[in-house]
């Protein structure tokens, strides 16, 4: 499992987590990313963290409970 | 009394060197959203080029403005770097070099402004930079003195093609989900 952090102070909402990762990110009103679930299983997080211009998302690996 | 070129050479040279910095920072920030390379290059760092490459633009435009009017061959009044129109060569084309020049450093000082103006505003301030590339070519082929030189055209026409390739691609590849590397655990 996958946990995700937004840094929000850093975000600046070009919304690449969104189009890569439909299901985990959202563009909120405010027009900045925000988080559908705290953590995930889909290994498109990784993809989408890669691809924030700001690096404003860290993902940590967690062991399975 | 001889005349000195040296602040003619650093004039051109300069002019020249922005403009390819100005180019490569364009394509860096294409590469931003529309990923070519995949994960091999993340996202931040195309930023962090993007943003090195325009602050060296605007350097280099610093210095091409400055040999400009310490050379005695075309005469630059200190005032036509600011004021579109006022230089006695080639006003019209001058003129687009300094417009584009002032909004190129406004884009430069929209990023750290970005939250005051409002993310979605200031992404869309960002178009100026087609404009500004576009400006800054005419400007460089209609007043730059070495646009008849073949090195000069093929300098031109390759920066134009690579701009224009970046953003086919960025407008018609969207960015796809690779597969994530196997893991031994």
């Amino acid at each position: 499992m996958y946990k995700i952090v937004i840094d929000r102070s850093l975000c600046s909402g070009f919304g690449s987590c969104a189009e890569l990762a439909p299901e985990i990110f959202e563009v909120d009103a405010g027009g900045l990313a925000s988080l559908r679930v705290g953590t995930t299983g889909d290994p498109a997080v990784l993809e989408a963290a890669s691809a924030c211009p700001m690096a404003a998302i860290t993902v940590v690996e967690e062991e399975a409970a | 009394m001889t005349h000195d070129p040296t602040f003619w050479l650093l004039a051109r040279a300069s002019g020249l060197t922005a403009y390819v910095l100005i180019t490569a920072s364009v394509l860096a920030g294409l590469v931003v959203k529309s990923r070519p390379f995949g994960r091999a290059v993340k996202a931040a760092d195309s930023v962090d080029a993007h943003r090195t490459l325009a602050l060296l633009g605007l350097g280099m435009l610093a210095l091409h403005g400055v040999a400009l009017t310490l050379d005695s061959t075309l005469h630059m009044p200190t005032a036509g770097l600011a004021v579109p129109g006022l230089s006695p060569y080639r006003p019209a084309s001058v003129a687009l070099g300094v417009v584009a020049c002032e909004l190129a450093a406004l884009l430069v000082v929209s990023f750290p402004l970005r939250r005051r103006i409002g993310m979605r505003a200031w992404r869309r301030i960002h178009w100026a930079s087609y404009l500004i590339f576009a400006m800054a070519t005419a400007h460089g082929i209609a007043a730059g003195t070495d646009s008849t030189q073949p090195w000069a055209r093929g300098l031109y026409l390759g920066a134009v093609g690579a701009v224009a390739f970046a953003t086919a691609w960025r407008a018609l590849i969207r960015p796809t989900h690779t597969p994530a590397p196997e893991r031994s655990t």
